[in-house]
């Protein structure tokens, strides 16, 4: 793999990154109500709204204020909240971790059931076990997390049964045992709608390349269907798989919110729900940042991963 | 001339015997929502060892789909009939799946049309030529290496060791197809099927690739079953050859006997079609003084321009020269052929002329001039009409055939309103279809009525020169014939002048008055056709005519 | 048309669409009760022959407010995806046949806007803009743009290569002929396939909106505020939450389905 391809994919991450954090700031600053107002609320005074605009820096022209917010962000000061009286950073540092957790256990489980799901429906197209994958697929598709995740309290936290905590968070300096306790119900509603939408693409890719001419000549060289899909058939698959999978993980993202709300899970999509509703500017332009920046670094990590699977591209 | 008579009686002699396949009134027809549609019909045909019988057929023939049910590689809705298939006596038919992965590749092998889609393009040629050797043969992957080398020299290869690490990507089309080949060859079968093994390649590396088919078939004693749609080529390498047509076989027998003294109707019409450069289509030719209608000078087209962007990022694409530096003539009435292989810069060169790509150099039409940069003017447009390759893009799907011949009439102001519907009536019967196609959508034509309605769109116009680019190229042989011939005739009835582009050198010499030869980018050579084969004639062209397969000539006739 | 009702999925899609269409047109008319009506004597039940889905804390009939809810529920996400649909393919047709600056610009823009996952994005703008229905839509709307931008541009992109295309240039033509007659008629079927999805997308975006407070407000009957404000009760009754949100299920594959059938359709490859 060339160092030029991979430069070529950072620069184009950084641009995509800036172009991000100008999105961001535009959407905070220049729609209607400004800063100042929404922090205050309805019955502030016309003097309370000046001296506060005055305090954030509201008066300058928008090019200074971005220039000021993306000089701070990278030289790592990024505000303090509103609400909190805590250094952003140190807010996000903690959401952050557990965050990760339940994404990373998430894809984790979704990449172990919804790859071989989806393989063993393309090889049996048409029969009863890719109806039934098919069948699965589309339901998770069509369910947002929010219903997917009250039911499942509905299910399976229903106090008379009470086999999962209906939400909640234990450390696991605390008890390892709470934690992953507390971990397992917002992780399965993840997993399932991923593994919905990934098991329907990677079907779809493998679907395609089982049906190309090279693996007709594999066949027709009287190599064993095993080795055919194996040897064959994943290696191509896999390339338009992962591309497919990362759009995901911007899906993943969307969803953490949902779930990390309903489950009462403290990490960074919850962060941001109460930023939202309580108008802290620092934490939601921090909070949309990072996640971004997590977004666009999974789109670059995949984009080397189909490099290494795929010989043609290397060299793009 | 058959390359087979010196070694032929002898060695039948020998292996008359056994045939290696045999197919014996074998049906099949394939279930479709539409109905049954049949695909063979009481097919019988015998392979013996040693031998290649050639199987000719145009597309919808079903030569493929024997291929596949000699193999049992059927799809799920084919129905197979009475009938049956042999291998060295044994039947086919009651082999169970795991016998039949024993055979494939080991007893029966099969070469593919295209290489490009057939390899694989994530393992390295060398991985794809071991694994049948591997499996079939029970060798150590080192010990399959080493076989694997030996087989790519066999084929030609220059360097085998350094292919064998490549990846497809990374060879040419030629060399893909002699890996194809080798991997066929590997466990010594009894039978390889070639499907079309050369149609994807290039006119040179053809002509290599069947040498090689001949020479390894004769050193290997297999049985080859070697289906094509070219009967001139299938004449040259195939000792017995078969004409199939809608699923049933309509001649059979000895090359030379099928092509010189030809029974059946289908086979002698299918003969009649192949481009014969001794049988000339066209009569005359322009007078040799007239003024230039049409004259390129240092017409020279680049591609790929990086934007500012692409830069920054260091992504610089490469400047891909499509022509370079480029002089034509054309003359009022005449017809230039344009020939050579695909990236040969000719259909850029008509591109340039219809004003679709940007150029540097000058364009003169009669008197006026074009330089770089200027556009065309609707005057020049309507003057210059081109004709493209692909029947299926170059009609607008949503539009019916009237409003699609009714375009140009419209545009530069040929006919009122009131006259359009008499005028189409008219173009379409000039091109040989029926008046109620006017109310067609293309999707209901077939791949030579839509080139039909390409034509008489272009010729709507009455252009003073019409660009062809490969106009026939994607369609059977009699159909070929029969837009060819319609050209030509259109072409004398309103005298314009034809730029006629194609990399079949036998179809240009039977209907162009001057060939221009291209080559990389550059005109290399422009001769008058009956110097085809003067002495003064550029290397290049030289063994363009060598590679290229003619038909013998039928007895009475000149040689070509 | 005919040919979508031939296809399996399609013609499941057509029945389910049929079935929600006419909940949205007739709901309010066919619905048993008053979906605001208190009834005290009625409350936290399981369905019945009186209640077919049961009844929520306030005794109100869950059925004919689902009836009721259909209307907010479904026309929010038509009309989120018709305003993302028009901005997105404006913008995209526009990339699609400028020249190469022009495009590259605006879809380096594109880019950028794609990078942040939609529920977010939706939740910024909604913030921003301040609550309801209305707002939310125009938040979700704009989420789209970008998507279907990209999905505009290439096939707008694909049609402008094609050979009729060229003949068209060739000839002389105006650029307006050749984007109104002959590119724009062949690009819009990815467009409407991609659309029919989409819709899907924003019933279910707009479903969480309003569960998340920022969408629909109460005394609404869309059913993503119907399952918030079954939380609490979600254990006593969990109808409360089961029917609105296989609701929401059905009306999002209806329009999936639908969308897939039309995709396989329009897709060259299957035709005869």
């Amino acid at each position: 793999m060339t160092g030029g391809y991979l430069l070529r994919r950072l620069l184009a991450m950084l641009l995509v990154l800036a172009i991000v954090s100008v999105t961001v700031f535009a959407i905070t600053i220049i729609l209607p109500g400004n800063a100042a107002v929404m922090i205050l609320g309805e019955y502030a005074t016309p003097d309370q709204i000046a001296a506060l605009g005055k305090e954030l820096g509201l008066d300058r022209p928008w090019h200074v204020q971005y220039l000021a917010w993306i000089g701070s962000v990278l030289q790592g000061d990024w505000g303090t909240s509103m609400r909190l009286s805590l250094p952003v950073a140190q807010v996000i540092g903690e959401a952050f971790w557990r965050s990760a957790a339940l994404a990373v256990a998430a894809l984790l489980l979704v990449c172990v059931v919804a790859i071989p799901l989806g393989v063993l429906a393309a090889m049996r197209r048409g029969k009863l076990a890719d109806l039934c994958v098919g069948g699965f697929a589309y339901l998770g598709t069509a369910v947002p997390e929010f219903v997917t995740a009250t039911l499942l309290l509905v299910f399976l936290a229903a106090p008379e049964r009470g086999w999962f905590p209906a939400g909640g968070y234990t450390s696991p300096g605390e008890s390892l045992r709470g934690f992953l306790h507390h971990l397992v119900l917002p992780t399965l509603t993840l997993a399932l709608i991923l593994t919905a939408h990934i098991s329907r693409q990677v079907r779809s890719e493998m679907s395609d390349v089982l049906a190309s001419d090279y693996i007709r000549a594999a066949r027709l060289k009287g190599l064993p269907e095993g080795t055919v899909v194996m040897r064959h058939g994943l290696r191509n698959a896999m390339a338009p798989a992962v591309a497919v999978i990362s759009l995901d993980v911007g899906y993943l993202l969307g969803g953490i919110i949902v779930v990390e709300e309903v489950f009462a899970w403290p990490g960074l999509g919850r962060l941001m729900i109460y930023a939202l509703q309580n108008r802290d500017l620092p934490v939601i332009q921090a909070v949309t940042l990072v996640l971004a920046a997590v977004y666009a670094i999974s789109n670059l990590v995949s984009d080397l991963v189909i490099a290494a699977l795929d010989p043609r591209v290397r060299y793009a | 001339m058959t390359a087979r008579s010196a070694v032929a009686a002898p060695v039948a002699a020998l292996q008359a015997a056994r045939p290696v396949l045999e197919v014996s009134n074998y049906s099949l027809h394939y279930a479709t929502p539409a109905g049954d549609v049949t695909a063979l019909e009481g097919v019988s045909l015998t392979v013996a060892g040693g031998r290649t019988l050639g199987l000719v057929g145009e597309s919808g023939s079903g030569k493929t789909s024997l291929a596949w049910a000699i193999l049992r590689y059927l799809p799920a809705n084919a129905r197979e009939g009475a009938g049956r298939l042999l291998l060295s006596g044994e039947d086919l038919r009651a082999k169970s799946p795991g016998e039949l992965l024993a055979l494939r590749g080991r007893r029966i092998g099969m070469v593919f049309q295209d290489p490009g889609t057939s390899l694989n393009p994530t393992l390295m040629l060398g991985d794809q030529l071991t694994e049948v050797l591997v499996r079939h043969r029970g060798l150590t992957l080192k010990d399959a290496r080493e076989k694997g080398e030996a087989l790519l020299a066999r084929t030609g290869i220059s360097r085998p060791a350094e292919m064998l690490r490549r990846y497809p990507h990374e060879a040419s089309g030629g060399e893909k197809q002699r890996v194809v080949i080798a991997t066929a060859f590997a466990c010594e079968p009894e039978c390889i099927i070639f499907d079309e093994p050369t149609t994807a390649l290039d006119v040179i590396t053809a002509r290599q690739i069947q040498d090689l088919f001949a020479r390894l078939q004769e050193e290997t004693r297999v049985a080859a079953l070697y289906i094509s749609h070219d009967l001139a080529l299938v004449a040259r390498i195939a000792h017995e050859v078969a004409v199939i047509h809608r699923g049933r076989i309509v001649e059979q027998g000895p090359a030379a006997r099928v092509l010189a003294a030809s029974r059946e109707e289908y086979t002698k019409r299918l003969i009649a079609a192949v481009p014969q450069p001794r049988r000339r289509l066209v009569r005359g030719a322009p007078a040799p003084e007239a003024l230039p209608l049409l004259a390129a000078e240092r017409l020279t087209v680049c591609y790929g321009e990086s934007g500012i962007l692409d830069r920054l990022l260091g992504r610089a694409r490469q400047q891909v020269t499509g022509a370079h530096d480029v002089d034509l003539v054309l003359r009022p009435g005449e017809i230039l052929g344009i020939v050579g292989e695909s990236g040969s810069g000719k259909s850029t060169i008509a591109r340039a002329l219809a004003g679709l790509v940007p150029f540097e150099g000058t364009v003169r039409l009669a008197e006026r001039c074009f330089g770089s940069g200027a556009p065309f003017d609707r005057a020049y447009r309507r003057a210059v009409q081109i004709v493209f390759q692909n029947p299926d893009g170059s009609l607008n799907p949503r539009q019916r055939v009237r409003d699609i011949l009714a375009r140009p009439l419209i545009l530069y102001g040929l006919a009122r309103r009131s006259e359009l519907d008499a005028r189409i009536g008219a173009l379409l019967e000039s091109v040989l279809l029926p008046r109620d196609f006017a109310g067609r959508y293309p999707h209901q034509l077939s791949g030579g009525e839509k080139q039909r309605v390409a034509i008489a769109r272009a010729f709507a116009a009455q252009p003073r020169v019409v660009l062809c680019d490969e106009v026939t190229s994607s369609l059977d042989v009699s159909v070929q014939a029969q837009v060819v011939r319609l050209l030509v005739d259109l072409q004398a009835r309103t005298g314009c002048a034809v730029l006629f582009i194609s990399h079949d050198i036998n179809l240009v010499r039977q209907i162009a008055h001057r060939i221009a030869v291209m080559q990389g980018g550059e005109c290399v050579d422009l001769f008058d056709v009956v110097e085809a084969h003067a002495p003064g004639r550029h290397p290049y062209t030289r063994r363009l005519l060598d590679a290229v397969t003619t038909l013998p000539a039928a007895a009475g006739e000149p040689g070509p | 048309m005919r040919e979508v009702l031939h296809h399996p999925t399609g013609l499941v899609g057509a029945v389910l669409l049929s079935v929600i269409g006419l909940a949205v047109v007739l709901g309010p008319w066919v619905a048993p009760y008053d979906p605001q009506m208190f009834n005290s004597m009625a409350r936290l039940q399981g369905p019945s022959a009186a209640h077919w889905l049961g009844t929520d804390q306030f005794g109100r009939d869950i059925l004919s407010r689902l009836l009721d809810g259909a209307r907010a529920t479904i026309l929010f996400g038509l009309g989120a995806t018709l305003l993302g649909v028009f901005a997105g393919a404006a913008i995209g047709i526009v990339a699609g046949v400028s020249g190469r600056a022009v495009d590259s610009v605006i879809m380096r823009v594109v880019d950028g806007l794609l990078a942040v996952p939609d529920l977010l994005f939706t939740l910024l703008i909604v913030t921003m803009l301040g609550g309801g229905l209305g707002w939310a839509m125009v938040a979700v709307a704009v989420a789209f743009t970008p998507g279907m931008a990209r999905i505009a541009r290439s096939a707008v992109l694909s049609v402008r290569t094609r050979e009729f295309v060229q003949a068209a240039r060739a000839r002389g033509e105006s650029f307006a002929y050749v984007i109104m007659r002959e590119v724009l008629p062949n690009a819009i079927g990815p467009l409407i396939v991609e659309a029919t999805i989409r819709i899907s997308f924003a019933i279910m975006l707009g479903a969480t909106l309003s569960f998340l407070g920022l969408g629909a407000q109460p005394p609404s009957t869309d059913w993503g505020l119907m399952i918030a404000e079954a939380r609490q009760f979600m254990f006593r009754n969990p109808w409360m939450v089961a029917a609105p949100g296989v609701a929401i299920a059905l009306a999002a594959m209806g329009f999936n389905l639908f969308g897939d059938a039309l995709r396989d359709l329009f897709d060259p490859r299957s035709r005869r």
